[in-house]
């Protein structure tokens, strides 16, 4: 068993690691990296959008922001896939490549669960920070990028990197649109080999595995250090603060 | 009401009429009051009588229901905007009874801040001058600890760093002595005498009945949203002429 597992690995560890490439698409593990690492990094930015959005005076931003949040929080992540699938070229006409399909997906999953944590950090700092930011005459947008962001993200590290973790084995839903990834790469070992699915996606649970696990045990730490930082830091409030996204953090594996 | 007042307006703060509610409940009712130039005024009143809704609105971290507030002849509370207003409040010192200090900043970079963005001052600039007030508070040693290492009263003093960095011709103080130990209540009181020895104006919400005595020339008492009482401490003291002032300063001797 543990034979044929270095044997499937030895004979296929190209397809796993880069698809098809150069012959075809970038597949494999290197498509399922770029996924996640673009997707995060772009619903980092949209979900501060977002969550200035949801804190918004203006009734116009705020609500469709608030409906699109509750809406892809309530729904399987599947289901907007399949939508964004079938419904996007039907009403732009387009043809997407699934790759871009489930990037904005992802981006806007993703974007909407952090918007949620962003949002907890801004309302956890008080009305005290804005206020001081006020008095010295520091405009709203410049309170929030000086002031109150600095220190609600910072709080958040922990939780963007288990966002990222989770990010990463969301991607593996690509496999139904044939995003060509490593779920996809190891499918179609599976289908050469036929009489190993055991094995296969044995190979491929270890590798989800690993790099997950890295990343939650990174996250870990930072958010020990960052407690620790803080005690030492902050008062009572930073606290609080740190208190939603470390237990996020901690649930997400 | 509308001021074209010049600089040579003896009137530093000129609050006319002013009324608000919260809901149906009214906290600010008529209240017409002015502090002249240089002037340090206390203002004192039962808790919840609305000192810190009055100060607040001064420089419209509150919004009111009518009347008008002149600061150095405009009135802050008329429609402008946010940019005219941001630029009027970086001209109105604030020190907040819970010090709000930016725990993600050291102390220098607390007083440093906001002449740069708000102000456009070069940084190494604002810097120097940060140290240079941080050494008047009496804090040149902690320039570069964060507030979280740092005492109350210590943060207090920061906090008046902050303000006075922004070079306002006007401080206000709401509580700065409320939220803290007995035995740094002092150093903080220390600092504010030498800020009115220098002829800031100032208008301190406070119950440091010694303070008041030693630096106002003039004692505001407020009690349910109006200024029952305007005199100067001698008067205030010796023979407050509203039965609510007296019942509040014999509760206060208590
Ligand atoms: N945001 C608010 N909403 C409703 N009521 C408020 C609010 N802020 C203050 N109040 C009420 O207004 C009154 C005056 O409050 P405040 O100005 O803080 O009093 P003081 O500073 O004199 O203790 C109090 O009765 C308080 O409960
Ligand atoms: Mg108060």
């Amino acid at each position: 068993m543990i034979h044929d597992m270095i044997a499937i690995f030895q004979d296929y560890w190209l397809l796993l690691l880069i698809g098809q490439y150069p012959n075809g698409p970038l597949g494999g593990l290197a498509n399922t990296l770029i996924l996640s690492a673009l997707s995060i990094a772009l619903a980092f930015p949209v979900s501060i959008l977002m969550a200035l959005a949801r804190i918004s005076k203006w009734r116009l931003l705020r609500w469709p922001v608030t409906v699109l949040v509750y809406v892809t929080r309530g729904v399987p992540l599947l289901m907007l896939i399949l939508w964004s699938y079938f419904l996007v070229p039907l009403v732009t006409g387009a043809d997407v490549p699934s790759f871009v399909t489930m990037l904005t997906t992802l981006v806007i999953y993703q974007g909407a669960f952090l918007s949620e944590v962003v949002r907890a950090g801004i309302v956890s700092l008080g009305h005290g920070q804005m206020d001081a930011a006020k008095a010295l005459g520091h405009s709203y947008l410049g309170a929030m990028r000086y002031i109150i962001l600095p220190q609600a993200l910072y709080n958040m590290i922990p939780s963007i990197l288990s966002t990222f973790v989770s990010t990463i084995k969301d991607t593996t839903l690509g496999y139904v649109i044939n995003v060509p990834d490593l779920t996809f790469a190891a499918s179609q070992v599976n289908n050469q080999l036929l009489t190993q699915p055991f094995q296969v996606f044995l190979i491929l649970a270890i590798i989800y595995y690993a790099i997950c696990w890295s990343i939650t045990f990174l996250a870990n730490r930072l958010e020990r250090r960052i407690t620790r930082k803080r005690a030492g830091l902050g008062g009572g409030r930073a606290a609080e603060a740190l208190a939603m996204p470390a237990k996020i953090a901690s649930e997400q594996l | 009401m509308t001021g074209t007042a010049s600089p040579q307006d003896p009137t530093a703060i000129r609050i006319s009429n002013v009324s608000k509610t919260y809901g149906t409940y009214q906290v600010l009712k008529e209240i017409d009051a002015e502090v002249a130039r240089g002037e340090v005024v206390v203002v004192c009143g039962p808790s919840g009588s609305g000192k810190s809704t009055l100060i607040r609105t001064i420089n419209r971290l509150e919004e009111i229901n009518s009347g008008s507030i002149l600061f150095d002849g405009q009135n802050i509370h008329a429609p402008m905007k946010t940019s005219a207003l941001n630029q009027l409040r970086s001209r109105i010192g604030f020190v907040f009874q819970s010090f709000n200090l930016f725990p993600h900043l050291s102390v220098v970079e607390n007083v440093s801040m906001s002449p740069i963005r708000v102000k456009g001052v070069p940084a190494h600039k604002a810097h120097d001058k940060a140290l240079l007030l941080l050494d008047r508070v009496g804090l040149a040693d902690k320039a570069f600890s964060y507030p979280g290492q740092l005492s109350g009263g210590q943060q207090q003093r920061v906090a008046i760093a902050r303000a006075l960095a922004m070079e306002p011709p006007v401080m206000l103080f709401d509580e700065p002595t409320s939220a803290l130990d007995p035995e740094m209540v002092g150093e903080v009181l220390a600092v504010m005498k030498s800020l009115a020895a220098e002829g800031m104006t100032m208008l301190c919400v406070t119950h440091e009945m010694g303070f008041a005595r030693d630096v106002a020339d003039r004692i505001w008492f407020i009690d349910a949203g109006r200024i029952l009482e305007m005199a100067t401490p001698e008067e205030f003291f010796s023979n407050p002429k509203h039965p609510r002032a007296q019942r509040f300063l014999a509760d206060l001797r208590h």
